[in-house]
C-alpha cells in the first residue's frame, strides 16, 4: 500500500466562481441584493415584504426571487405585494446555490429593480456555506423557535453580519428572553448587526434597513 | 444536509483526475480536507461516499477526512493566522470567531471553507487479486 498526493480541484470552487459571476452581474446592473436567510417559518416572507414597503416609500424598486423546496407560495405573496417576482425551487435541496440564482437572474428583468431579495430556503444548517454573490446577507430566527437557535446553529451566525430575531411581539407568549438570542450573537459575531422586529407591526424594520445599509 | 452532492463532487473531481493520472492497483483510502467552517456532518459525508463510489474506480475505499482549521488575515493590522474560539458551555464545540485576535478587526477568512481531495492510498497487489 502507498500513499499519493494528488490535488483535485476544491469542490467549492466553482460555486465561488459562479458567485463572483452573480455579484458582477448585479453590481453591473446597478442592483442591491441581499440574501434571506433562516429559520423556517421565522418570518423572512413578511420581513421581505415589509422592508419593501419601507423602500417604495423611499422611491426604490423592489424585487424578490422565492427559494423554496417546492410550491409558490411566497412567489405569489410578492407578487401579490406589487414586488417584481420570481419562483426559484430547488426540487429537494435545502439551500439555494449561486449556479442556480444565476439562472433565475438571467431570467429576471433586472433593469426593473434597484434593490432584490433573494429569500433562500428556510433551513439554519447549510445555506452559509454557500454565497449567491449579494452585497449582504440577512439571517432571521424568530423567539418562538426558542432562546437556543444561536446555540444550536452557531457557524451560520458566526458568518453572517445581520440578524433579525423577529416576532418580539411574542416573546412574552413563549416566555422567550430576546436578549438571551442577542447576547448569544454579539459573542459569536462581533462585527455583526442585529435587530429586534416585529414583522406584522412593522416594528424595528427602519432598523433593519439601516442594518442593510438600505 | 447536502453531504450527498458534495460526496457526488468529490467523486466526480476524483474520476476527472484519474482519467488523467490513472492509478494501478485498488484505491483504500481517498483523503480529504474539509474547512472546520462548511456545515459538514463527516460521518454523513464519508457514508455518502461509501455508497456513491460503488461501481467507481474507487469503490470500496474509504474517505479519511482532515479538518482545516480557520485562518484569517486582518486588513487593519496585517495579522495572519488563527482564530479566537468561543467556547461558551452552552456551545456545543468551539466555535470560530471570525474577527482579528490582534485588534479585534473583521478580518478576512483565507483558509477554513475548503474541501478537496489531496491523496490517495493505494494497495498495488489487490489488483491482480480482484
Ligand atoms: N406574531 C408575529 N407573526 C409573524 C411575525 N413575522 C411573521 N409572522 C407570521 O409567521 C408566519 C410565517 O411567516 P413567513 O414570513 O411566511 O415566514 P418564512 O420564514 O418566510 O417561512 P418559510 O418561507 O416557510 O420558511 C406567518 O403566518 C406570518 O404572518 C411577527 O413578527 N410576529
Ligand atoms: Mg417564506
Ligand atoms: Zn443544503
Ligand atoms: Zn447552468
Ligand atoms: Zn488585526
Amino acid at each position: 500500500m502507498h500513499d499519493i498526493r494528488v490535488g483535485t480541484e476544491d469542490v467549492f470552487k466553482r460555486q465561488l466562481e459562479l458567485a463572483a459571476r452573480n455579484y458582477e452581474l448585479l453590481q453591473n446592473r446597478k442592483v442591491r441584493a441581499f440574501n434571506v436567510m433562516g429559520a423556517i417559518g421565522s418570518g423572512k416572507t413578511l420581513l421581505i415584504l415589509r422592508l419593501a414597503e419601507r423602500l417604495k416609500d423611499k422611491g426604490l424598486r423592489v424585487g424578490a426571487i422565492a427559494g423554496d423546496v417546492a410550491g409558490d407560495d411566497d412567489y405569489q405573496r410578492f407578487a401579490a405585494a406589487g414586488l417584481v417576482a420570481a419562483n426559484l425551487n430547488t426540487g429537494d435541496d435545502c439551500h439555494l446555490d449561486a449556479h442556480r440564482v444565476g439562472h433565475a437572474l438571467e431570467d429576471f428583468p433586472l433593469g426593473e429593480v434597484d434593490v432584490l431579495f433573494i429569500e433562500n430556503v428556510g433551513n439554519l444548517v447549510c445555506p452559509a456555506d454557500f454565497p449567491l454573490g449579494t452585497e449582504g446577507e440577512l439571517v432571521v430566527i424568530s423567539v418562538t423557535e426558542g432562546d437556543d437557535m444561536v446555540r444550536k446553529h452557531p457557524k451560520i451566525f458566526a458568518q453572517t453580519d445581520v440578524l433579525a430575531v423577529n416576532k418580539v411581539d411574542l416573546a412574552g407568549f413563549v416566555g422567550v428572553d430576546p436578549m438571551v438570542l442577542v447576547d448569544d450573537y454579539r459573542r459569536l459575531n462581533p462585527h455583526g448587526k442585529v435587530v429586534l422586529t416585529d414583522a406584522r407591526s412593522g416594528r424595528g424594520v427602519d432598523e433593519l434597513l439601516g442594518a442593510l445599509g438600505l | 444536509m447536502h453531504e450527498y452532492s458534495l460526496a457526488h463532487a468529490l467523486l466526480q473531481a476524483l474520476t476527472d483526475h484519474l482519467r488523467e493520472h490513472p492509478v494501478r492497483g485498488r484505491i483504500r483510502a481517498v483523503h480529504v480536507r474539509k474547512g472546520e467552517l462548511l456545515i459538514l456532518s463527516e460521518e454523513a459525508l464519508a457514508e455518502a461516499w461509501r455508497i456513491l463510489a460503488e461501481g467507481t474506480a474507487a469503490a470500496g475505499s474509504e474517505l479519511q477526512i482532515e479538518r482545516v482549521p480557520v485562518k484569517v488575515r486582518c486588513g487593519s493590522c496585517g495579522y495572519a493566522g488563527p482564530v479566537r474560539y468561543s467556547t461558551d458551555e452552552g456551545w456545543h464545540f468551539a466555535v470560530p470567531v471570525l474577527s482579528c485576535p490582534r485588534c479585534g478587526g473583521r478580518a478576512e477568512v483565507v483558509e477554513g471553507r475548503e474541501l478537496a481531495i489531496v491523496g490517495l492510498s493505494v494497495d498495488e497487489d489487490s489488483s491482480e487479486a480482484g
